[in-house]
């Protein structure tokens, strides 16, 4: 018995199978995660090793160089990069998508390991880290305070860092800008060397006077006791009281020689947060938690702390990534909304009949129910992906169930009884269903072996509306026929009642349409080679637009965020630096009421801390974090602000390089991905100055662009060092060495930490150093004193001289070969053609033999997806050729149906250009999807112009009446899927441009190409056809004949 | 004794059954998805996509007397149903076993 036949027959087992499967996906729906993207884990391993002491150039050839030989035979290695700067090599190993990490990471720690033994003895073990998503913090707060500030650090850590810590699936929390208590002893050089003492003395006599030890036991009697020695600090007063000589009887306390203030250790760093004092946190997640889920337990969690932290201490949220992700789920669940009322409408217009639409309606949620099914058994989320998937296949899910239902209804009118009319209505057209359902699946489950971002990306939409589409067919084998038996009427409805004149006025309506195509039809059939002329000039035409449209990576997106970097000149006082930040500041939350929180942070915070990867920290440099209002609450997006923004930071003299990041999108392009359109001209090349030269041409070059902005070159200009040269023949003679000589200047300029004091239960750093006055000038270096073997003091300048030198501030290379980068921003404009002109001005440069120049940055990855999408692009035309060619049993019919597909591009092209969308990897997916959906249209009509042939109507007679019988469903499977996308394409929301230009893409290629399938096809059809009949005459002559 | 020959539109099966057992006739043969096509009109039954119905048919031998009255159901029942396409056809039985 056939799977129909048994549908209608047991109709409760068909309805609870139905509501078993709707439980299901409920349930998956309920335990689904939501996320922005499905998960990405970029397969980037880093390498990072400290260096303390060596500047750029030590550091690249001592480090970078060795490890990156090292690292030359690793499997899967795509691409090397590395950036060598003062104390730190970092090299980015960027493999193949989907190699396999944890392999790679040990073939990565063994050739470190075997490249270790290389480099010089000082250099700290280099760390290896994994890059995955959870590094981009889920949510930063911010912590402004006034009163407690000082305290605030300690604060933090109890009542805010260790609690969240807590929470399930929080990772790491970082601090950035907390100021630590310290106790700093600022010693006067001149009083040190009137008393014959040293900084590392008096570092040695307060580590000795601080110290608890247990010092035995002792028996007394008939107990046992231990005895301890109780030396610590009791408090902070003690210190400076303490004697640290005893000069000719004199008692020395350090008080006498150095001032002691307990406050807070140097502060390096400027941190606000809308101007107040401020402290980050960022808090990470754990690689496989889910960021909505940590985001909300971290914010419900954090409504509880705020109550218990003193009531100046203000905890705000700086950045959320949840919100943008749930704003933009929400939205386009909307959207979904409307597109399944869309579809609806369409049927009920189309039917005319309230049960049959009810019918077909029904096939809609269970089909995308089992979309969710699949995302819950596979680990997936609820993404924009997973939901746009869904969209589409909205407008798929029905047709299926429309052919069948029309089919049992036309039964149904000859005067069959229910049962036998709906299984023997389902039966002759279940195979032309299954075969139309088989050229979508021809085109969306390649998506699913798609490889890189885009197989990342696009692999969950392959297999949603694969399985939602196969769930319709079985849908519309089994529930829709058993549906039709129990509630599908066909009596003609009455003209009176509201059904009824819905029915009649869309009927009406229809036939009046059905008498205009069927004119249009004959015309053109009789006039087939001016037909094919016209759609010939449509087509070439069409593809000088695409010069018109831009290209680009990805569309970058309006999340609320907007950071910013502003580099003063090298060397610049952090004091100096501080007044720019505020004057910025003050302009910024004056000029632009969009903003909700501007943090501001200026200097380095930790040193060695690896927060470095994501951002560039120094004493000349500002960073900026805009948390902009929601975008409903704003009129200009973050791209226009960005603008105004570079405006005013333009105006300010001092500034030498920044950028403005609409969507902070940075980051993520450090991982291989994230929206927006950058360029990055690659200039390979190992001479400096040759490379300096070119670099800088094309940043000039990029600069008269129009569209491109933040023109940054990424190796900054030389800075000013000052070196120590020792003389050896003098140093040796006193008993001095390199590495003594470099310990007593450290000491004295950077200080020693000497002991710890401690206070319930926390430690603050004793550091001694030279009060500041003593440490700002050559003079005073010149002045050190330094106390010889022999007891002697001598003074620094006896031995070495300072030298002014420059030296390049950070050295990058790529696969071996050192690089610069010149990046560029763009908007207004797209990467194609920035290329194209930067292409055009490189023939008239002079650039020497010995240098390379590649274009990167969104570039490079829209080179790779593209090349993927379009080898997708043919890979689906052979499919679905092939999956027609069964179908028909034909070589040329499958052809015929092709000739939709060009005019589908042209429609693609046509919209992209009024809706001023872009070619991204995005509308390409789009026009992958085409190939599948506007073969329909054409399998419809051709399909049914051979059964009119074979039923013995002469080629003309057929090809108009199969036009005109067929308008409907055609007309009805299109509309169903255009209107399905309207919605994604006039939501403007959080989101909305990263799925617009697929749903403008189906939405132009599909109406376009149905118009011109609807006359072209039959034309060409009747082409062939009349060729066919010619040669057949012939052969029959020829047979005569013989 | 006769033969009656009933060829169908598989869709009518049930009722042409039912005509069957309302009649109190017992012994039939049955023969699914037959193909055919009508001498005058009616289009062919052949299962193809192109005519993509099919056919059942009945034989039942029946006393003579039955005859009349099943053909007289049989025509009113294909009136009700007349694009469906239904035929009976009688014919003599000479001898059995």
């Amino acid at each position: 018995m056939s799977l129909y036949s048994t549908a209608v027959k047991k109709p409760i087992s068909t309805i609870m199978i139905t509501i078993g499967v709707v439980i299901l996906g409920i349930f998956s729906y309920l335990q689904l995660p939501v996320d922005f993207f499905p998960k990405i884990d970029p397969p980037i391993i880093s390498v990072f090793t400290f260096y303390p002491g060596a500047n750029a150039a030590d550091v690249e050839e001592n480090i970078t160089r060795k490890l990156e030989d090292g690292f030359g035979s690793l499997s899967n290695l795509k691409k090397i990069t590395s950036k060598s700067k003062d104390n730190l090599s970092s090299i980015t190993l960027e493999f193949e998508w989907g190699s396999n990490l944890d392999e790679a990471t040990n073939e990565v720690r063994n050739a470190v390991g075997m490249a270790e033994r290389n480099l010089p003895e000082e250099v700290e073990s280099p760390t290896i880290l994994k890059i995955n998503t959870g590094m981009i913090p889920v949510i930063v707060l911010s912590v402004t305070s006034t009163e407690s500030y000082e305290g605030i650090k300690d604060i933090i850590d109890k009542k805010l860092v260790q609690p969240l810590n807590r929470i399930e699936g929080v990772g790491n929390i970082i601090q950035m800008g907390a100021p630590t208590r310290a106790i700093m002893v600022d010693v006067d050089p001149r009083k040190l060397d009137a008393y014959n003492l040293t900084v590392e003395q008096i570092s040695g006599i307060l580590a000795a006077n601080n110290l608890n030890l247990p010092s035995g036991n002792l028996e007394m009697g008939s107990s046992d006791l231990p005895l301890r020695l109780q030396g610590q600090f009791e408090n902070s007063d003690i210190i400076k009281n303490i004697i640290i000589s005893n000069r000719n009887g004199n008692t020395v306390y350090l008080k006498d020689v150095a001032t002691v203030s307990d406050g807070l250790k140097d502060v390096k760093t400027y941190e606000r947060a809308n101007g107040r004092k401020n402290v980050r946190i960022m808090i990470q997640k754990q690689s496989d938690a889910n960021t909505v889920t940590v985001a909300d337990k971290v914010k419900e969690k954090l409504a509880q702390l705020e109550q218990k932290l003193p009531p100046d201490v203000k905890v705000n949220i700086l950045l959320d990534t949840s919100t943008n992700t749930i704003a933009s789920i929400n939205n386009l669940s909307e959207t979904l909304i409307y597109a399944l009322l869309f579809v609806v409408l369409v049927v009920m217009l189309f039917l005319g009949r309230g049960r049959a639409t009810l019918i077909i309606s029904l096939s809609i949620p269970i089909s995308l129910i089992s979309g969710f099914i699949y995302m819950y058994l596979s680990g997936g989320t609820i993404n924009i992906i997973t939901l746009s998937s869904l969209s589409i296949a909205i407008g798929m899910v029905v047709d299926d169930s429309i052919v069948v239902l029309e089919n049992i209804t036309k039964k149904l009118e000859k005067g069959g009884f229910a049962r036998e009319s709906a299984i023997y209505g389902t039966s002759e057209v279940s195979l032309a269903v299954i075969a139309s359902t088989l050229t979508i699946v021809a085109v969306f489950l390649p998506l699913t072996m798609l490889g890189g971002i885009t197989g990342i990306l696009f692999r969950p939409l392959g297999w949603v509306v694969t399985i939602s589409v196969i769930t319709s067919v079985i849908v519309s084998l089994t529930l829709v026929p058993m549906l039709s038996t129990k509630i599908l009427k066909t009596n003609t409805p009455d003209r009176k009642k509201i059904g009824g004149k819905i029915y009649w006025f869309s009927q009406n309506l229809l036939e009046k349409l059905d008498i205009i195509f069927e004119k249009i039809l004959s015309w053109a059939v009789g006039h087939r080679w001016a037909v094919i002329g016209i759609a010939s000039v449509i087509f070439i035409s069409s593809m000088f637009f695409v010069k018109l449209i831009g290209t680009e990576f990805m569309p970058a997106s309006d999340n609320d965020r907007i950071s910013a970097e502003v580099k003063l000149a090298q060397g610049t006082k952090l004091d100096v630096t501080v007044l720019t930040a505020q004057h910025l500041d003050s302009i910024f939350r004056e000029k632009y009421s969009e903003i909700d929180i501007v943090s501001t942070s200026a200097g380095v915070g930790d040193e060695n801390s690896l927060s470095a990867i994501f951002s560039e920290t120094g004493n000349y440099i500002i960073n900026y974090t805009f948390k902009m209002k929601p975008l409903k609450e704003r009129q200009r997006d973050i791209f226009q602000i960005a603008d105004e923004m570079r405006k005013d930071i333009e105006k300010l003299p001092e500034v030498e390089k920044f950028y403005v990041d609409p969507g902070s999108s940075r980051g993520s392009a450090a991982m291989g991905m994230g929206g927006g359109s950058n360029l990055e001209v690659k200039i390979y090349g190992n001479d400096f100055d040759e490379t300096n030269l070119v670099s800088e041409k094309i940043d000039r070059v990029l600069k008269n662009i129009e569209g491109t902005k933040d023109v940054l070159i990424s190796r900054d200009k030389e800075k000013t060092e000052l070196q120590l040269v020792l003389d050896n023949a003098k140093m040796t003679s006193f008993g001095l060495n390199t590495a003594s000589v470099a310990t007593v200047v450290r000491n004295r300029i950077n200080g020693v930490v000497s002991t710890k004091y401690k206070e319930d239960g926390n430690e603050y750093e004793v550091i001694v150093r030279y009060d500041e006055q003593y440490r700002q000038s050559t003079e005073d270096i010149n002045n050190i004193s330094i106390m010889t073997p022999s007891g002697k003091l001598i003074k620094l300048s006896e031995i070495a001289s300072l030298k002014r030198f420059y030296s390049p501030p950070n050295i990058e290379r790529e696969n071996k070969v050192r690089m610069v980068k010149v990046s560029s921003a763009l908007s207004g404009t797209d990467v194609g053609t920035v290329i194209a002109t930067v292409q055009n001005e490189m023939k008239n440069m002079d650039i020497p033999n010995d240098v390379d120049i590649e274009f990167g940055g969104s570039a490079e990855n829209m080179a790779d997806s593209f090349r993927d999408l379009i080898m997708l692009i043919i890979l689906s035309l052979v499919l679905v050729y092939i999956v027609m060619a069964s179908q028909f049993e034909s070589l040329t019919e499958p052809f015929i149906i092709m000739f939709s597909i060009p005019f589908a591009f042209t429609g693609v092209f046509l919209a992209l250009y009024i809706f001023g969308s872009t070619i991204n990897v995005i509308s390409l997916i789009g026009i992958v999807m085409l190939i599948g959906i506007v073969v329909k249209n054409g399998i419809i009509l051709v399909d049914y112009t051979n059964l009119l042939v074979d039923r013995g109507y002469s080629l003309k007679q057929a090809t108009i009446s199969a036009g005109r019988s067929r308008l409907r469903p055609v007309l009805m499977t299109s509309l169903t899927m255009i209107l399905a996308m309207i919605p994604m394409i006039v939501t403007t929301g959080s989101g909305s441009e990263m799925w617009r230009p697929m749903a403008i893409a189906i939405f132009g290629g599909l109406t376009f190409s149905t118009v011109v399938t609807l006359i072209l096809i039959p034309t060409i059809y009747a082409i062939f056809g009349v060729g066919k009949i010619k040669r057949e005459r012939r052969t029959n002559k020829k047979i005569q004949t013989n | 004794m006769k033969a009656v020959y009933i060829i169908y539109n598989q869709s009518l099966t049930e009722e042409v059954q039912e005509i069957l057992d309302k009649l109190s006739i017992r012994g039939y043969t049955q023969w699914t998805g037959v193909t055919g096509r009508g001498s005058v009109k009616g289009e062919p039954h052949e299962g193809t996509h192109t005519w993509p119905e099919l056919n059942n048919a009945h034989l039942t031998i029946i006393e003579d007397a039955q005859v009349d009255t099943l053909l007289n159901k049989l025509k009113s029942f294909n009136k009700s149903i007349e694009e469906q396409g239904l035929r009976a056809f009688v014919w003599d039985i000479v001898n059995m076993v």
